[in-house]
């Protein structure tokens, strides 16, 4: 409705344009310029993350109560599949496994599992691999693709992913920027724990639609 | 009245205010559900900004980052329009709630949709998005834990975080043992919980459509980010053919980073964790070889209202992200609750917003209830004067006449004695020798044309001499 698009654009331009206190041009490099200060200024105001390298202040908050997941640590990604098998026994779960159709996961070992890689609506467990992970907030970083689809991390009822070491950062920003001015994938799911909710009497309940536990088993760093 | 007023339940809406608010305060259980969840939020929030000494400076950063964006809205929308065409998303237009939802209707109509998923979004609620759906015959399915529970209760949402927070866990076991399938036994809020991931799970991979708002827009990537701690997000816009976001024009942010900052601000201020479980920006339709993701992304910019708010002084109010904190620590809230203010946004927020979208003369009321302690601009984190905006409705409320005539020939009277002095003073005088004859002890329990005020709290017994009586006795330097 471009009629609409033009009435709105005019109603602002109108209003702001009647201003007397020199703000700069829309679009113009004062724009911008005023929105890189703004930019500039996040990092000092910042919470102070866990001190520490990256990849273990991301593992500690990752067990902090506020996001309740669950850790484990191996030297590299053949180790996986060993991690996942001692999971599903010690919560006494079918070795059944949804696995994230990612190449790397695909190449490992999966004896003794069932693997399959369509993800049904009440999947008990997934398996996957994050594209990286959030030390300041203990989260996982997703990025959509062929080898990475967004419903492994909401159907299962357990997720179990791993992570490399070397691909932590240290704040939002750190993540951010990494990628800025790179094409952005069609969903970013940055997930901080188990799925939760507080909408009955503002308790705290895991497993509201997505996943109700998190385990995540960082790659390497030791 | 507009949409932003009637979707209150009509109902409601028709009764006064004052009517509401005798209605809130006789309903026993309605104060134990407002006290449970804003109390656990206001501990939360509490931890959550003490653990961040930065918190006042992050907070300037939050006000000036929306400031800047709002100063060069028109740059910000027609930068993000074209990089969500440019990611394959289709943008459309609103002046009004009414264009939103014709919008939204053609696009479900012409996908064939008979259902329809949505994920919480306060200005769906605003424009009326449930009511366009049921005319337009499309089952809605809300799937926000809150929302499910309003829904199947037939009630309209009393907060703009918890709009379910009127009911206690008690009334929610009652409910889906009536309206679940497969509910068990019910004996926790855990089992509650359950019950209703087992009713919604089918729903959300049969939908034709899923609808949701936006916490941000990001202009430099044309990305919709939405924050939820259910995964109800994602598992609305993922499955269906067509993915329907519905947004205000102040959503915006410049990039990524703008919003990470205001992120902190707004997930510490509404739960007091430090980031929602799930944030995620989504950007366009499924690309090439993706394995999920709607086929048909729609972004549908909504005004209703905001660039009048723009043009008349209201600019600090499009600051606002939505956190609830304003309503956790109002005084005013606490005691009515949500529905009693008969708009989709209540509270300090709602109170200044609702005259803005529904006009001053149906909502006159909610400007006035409020006792300006201060508390909504002191934690609010993206430094809202909300008692000056507040008190600048009242004004407009004088100026335009809009006073009960009972208001007006108060403030008659009290301008008639202040002007005589003599008067006044005998006036006082008189007060201060009566009203000790209703106090016991310290207080005045009820008195003669007081009863507005003591049946809910007592007056203080006042001094035994007025102000001038004692100035006059004191020793002369």
């Amino acid at each position: 409705m471009s009629e609409a698009r033009s009435a709105i654009l005019a109603a602002i331009g109108a209003t702001l344009g009647r201003r007397g206190d020199n703000r700069p041009a829309p679009g113009s490099t004062a724009t911008l310029a005023e929105a890189d200060q703004l930019r500039a200024r996040a990092a000092a105001v910042r919470p102070q993350r866990i001190p520490g390298p990256v990849h273990l202040a991301f593992m500690a908050r990752l067990t902090s109560p506020g996001v309740a997941a669950t850790t484990e640590q191996v030297a590299t990604l053949q180790d996986f599949p060993a991690a996942v098998r001692r999971y599903l026994a010690a919560h006494g779960l079918t070795a059944a496994v949804a696995l994230q159709p990612h190449p790397d996961l695909l190449a490992l070992d999966w004896a003794g599992i069932q693997t399959h890689s369509q993800i049904g609506p009440d999947e008990p467990v997934a398996a996957g691999l994050a594209l990286g992970g959030i030390a300041e907030t203990g989260t996982l970083v997703f990025h959509s693709s062929p080898a990475s689809p967004t419903l492994f991390a909401f159907l299962p009822l357990h997720h179990i992913v791993a992570v490399a070491a070397d691909r932590i950062w240290s704040g939002l920003e750190e993540y951010a920027d990494a990628f800025a001015g790179q094409p952005q994938p069609r969903n970013v799911n940055l997930v901080t724990g188990a799925s939760g909710t507080t909408d009955i009497e503002g308790t705290l309940v895991h497993g509201a639609h997505g996943p109700a536990r998190l385990h995540v088993v960082l790659i390497g760093g030791a | 009245m507009s949409a932003a007023q009637s979707h209150a339940s009509p109902a409601a809406a028709r009764r006064s205010f004052d009517a509401r608010v005798a209605s809130a305060l006789a309903d026993p259980l309605l104060k134990t559900a407002i006290d449970r969840t804003t109390n656990n939020a206001r501990t939360k929030r509490a931890a959550a900004i003490a653990a961040w000494p930065e918190f006042p400076a992050a907070r300037e950063l939050g006000r000036d980052i929306k400031d800047h964006v709002i100063a060069h809205l028109d740059h910000y929308l027609v930068q993000f329009e074209h990089n969500a065409q440019a990611s394959g998303a289709q943008v459309h237009w609103a002046r009004t709630g009414q264009e939103a939802c014709d919008i939204v209707i053609a696009i479900c109509r012409k996908a064939g949709a008979r259902s329809v998923t949505r994920a919480k979004s306060m200005l769906g609620e605003e424009i009326g998005i449930p009511h366009a759906l049921a005319a337009a015959g499309i089952e809605r399915v809300e799937t926000d834990l809150a929302e499910h529970i309003i829904q199947l209760a037939g009630d309209p949402p009393s907060h703009i975080v918890w709009p379910a927070l009127h009911k206690t866990r008690e009334q929610v076991k009652e409910l889906f043992l009536q309206r679940h399938q497969d509910p068990g036994p019910l004996d926790s809020i855990e089992a509650m919980v359950a019950s209703a991931r087992r009713e919604l799970r089918a729903r959300f991979m049969a939908a034709d459509v899923g609808i949701s708002g936006a916490n941000f827009l990001i202009a430099d990537t044309g990305a919709v980010c939405t924050v939820t701690n259910e995964g109800n997000a994602e598992l609305t816009t993922t499955p269906p053919r067509v993915h329907i976001v519905t947004a205000g024009i102040e959503k915006l942010v410049p990039s990524t980073v703008h919003a990470m900052a205001l992120l902190r601000l707004l997930v510490r201020s509404a739960t007091g964790a430090e980031l929602t479980q799930y944030t995620t920006f989504h950007c366009g339709p499924k690309r090439p070889g993706d394995l999920d993701g709607p086929e048909e992304f729609h972004i549908v910019l909504v005004d209703a209202g905001r660039t009048r708010m723009l043009a008349d002084g209201l600019a600090e109010m499009l600051r606002c992200i939505r956190c609830g904190a304003c309503m956790n620590h109002c005084v005013v809230f606490r005691q009515i609750g949500g529905h009693a203010y008969g708009a989709t946004y209540p509270g300090p927020m709602g109170a200044v917003l609702t005259p803005a979208l529904a006009g001053l003369p149906q909502s006159r009321d909610l400007p006035r209830a409020c006792t300006l302690n201060g508390q909504c601009k002191e934690v609010c984190p993206v430094a809202i004067p909300l008692p000056t905006l507040l008190r600048g409705w009242r004004d407009r409320i004088w100026r335009d006449g809009l006073e009960p005539p009972a208001v007006r020939w108060g403030f008659g009277v009290w301008r008639f004695l202040v002007l005589r002095p003599a008067l006044y003073r005998l006036a006082t005088g008189v007060a201060v020798r009566v009203m000790p004859i209703f106090a016991r002890g310290g207080w005045i329990a009820s008195m003669p044309l007081a009863g507005g005020w003591t049946r809910h709290r007592d007056l203080p017994r006042p001094a035994s001499q007025t102000f001038m009586q004692q100035y006059r006795r004191r020793p002369r330097p």
